[in-house]
């Protein structure tokens, strides 16, 4: 299995995308912590459910905007195991709206919380991954960073951010031995972009050259690439994986 | 309780595991950025090592105080002022700018501490027997 033994950390991990992710990489042989903010319901039904299946999986709560709690959580990792070769940063919201009657706290929760909370993150593995001289990061970005949508400035400008994020901690890292990439995703079916679907119905359908919205699972499939030694000479990148959405309508 | 020799022993040893270097090019007298080839990151994998090694904490940039060269305050003109020197004897009773304050280069400062400077440091931190 491409991932075995590899000691893996995945924010936002009891639902969605991230949830895909913590699914596939256990299912690539990783022993996987993941971090979930409210849900703890649905973190305790993820962890039996793979326990179930013989993977490893461990759920930790937390608010990705500490820094301080993501340094506590990567410490533990390493103390129970020595290491830690792959950090998916997968936790994210919306908060949509109009700019002009955007309110402050709609902008800085989500800049906060998508932002921030990668960059706190990143950040806690670094030094851990410098001393190793290997790992490998992957950022959950969105197509909605570089193809505008109305009501989305602070995500699009969270999402844009963890690019620019990206992009330079894959420079900084890259002669350590460390890579960081980035995944991302077009319209895909999530708790987080029913809004979106359910108030375009098929039109948006229409507007994706694969006419169809995507799954988690084929997200976490690429995350799980870029993870995995497979991608060994990769990057810096933003991969996106939108069923041709950014290919424009005509 | 380690002795100077096994601070020393350990600081070449953080070094040559950071750095890529020999443990005969780490000499107490090497300049770390100037000799050893140290970039600004390296830093970060030094004190990280310094840390599992000794077993201490080390804050951010107690080391290598980088936030003082973007400070307007303290470096004018690609020079370190006179209370940028002020602040950086502060910061780093460990290391002897004398020789630097001569001519304050920002340029010139990374060449400035040594291995030398680094065991001081850690001796700094850990209880030393001669």
């Amino acid at each position: 299995m491409q991932l075995e033994g590899k000691i893996a950390l995945v924010t936002g991990g009891s639902r969605g995308i991230g949830r895909a992710c913590v699914v596939e990489l256990a299912r690539r042989g990783a022993d996987v912590t993941f971090v979930y903010h409210s849900n703890a319901e649905s973190a305790a039904k993820l962890v039996a459910e793979l326990e179930g299946q013989g993977l490893k999986v461990r759920a930790e709560q937390a608010d990705v905007r500490s820094a301080e709690r993501a340094q506590q959580i990567v410490d533990g990792i390493v103390e129970r195991h020595d290491r830690i070769d792959v950090l998916v940063n997968s936790a994210g919201i919306v908060m949509d709206g109009l700019l002009g009657s955007m309110l402050p706290d709609q902008w800085s929760s989500v800049i906060e919380t998508n932002l921030t909370g990668t960059f706190n993150y990143c950040r806690a593995v670094t030094q851990q991954m410098m001393y190793q001289r290997s790992g490998s990061v992957v950022n959950l970005s969105s197509t909605a960073a570089e193809f505008a949508s109305r009501g989305q400035v602070n995500y699009a400008a969270s999402k844009g951010g963890i690019n620019g994020l990206t992009k330079g901690m894959a420079k900084e890292l890259a002669p350590r031995k460390i890579r960081v990439n980035a995944v991302a995703p077009g319209m895909i079916e999530t708790d987080m972009s029913a809004a979106v679907r359910n108030l375009a119905g098929d039109q948006i359908k229409k507007a994706i050259p694969m006419k169809r919205i995507g799954k988690p699972e084929e997200i976490a499939s690429v995350v799980a690439f870029l993870a995995g030694d497979d991608a060994s000479y990769i990057t810096g990148q933003v991969l996106l994986v939108d069923g041709g959405l950014s290919l424009g309508t005509y | 309780m380690p002795t100077k020799d096994e601070v020393f022993e350990k600081v070449q040893e953080a070094l040559v595991e950071a750095l890529g270097v020999d443990d005969d090019e780490v000499t107490p007298e090497a300049t770390l950025v100037g000799d050893l080839g140290a970039e600004s990151i390296d830093f970060l994998d030094i004190v990280f090592r310094l840390e599992k090694a000794f077993d201490i904490k080390i804050p951010r940039g107690e080391l290598f105080p980088e936030d003082v060269w973007t400070n307007a305050e303290y470096v004018q003109d690609g020079k370190v002022t006179e209370a940028g020197l002020e602040e950086l004897r502060r910061r780093m009773p460990f290391a002897n700018l004398d020789e630097f304050a001569k001519n304050p280069v920002v340029q010139e400062f990374g060449n400035l501490l040594t291995v030398a400077d680094m065991c001081r440091f850690v001796e700094g931190k850990v209880d030393v027997t001669d």
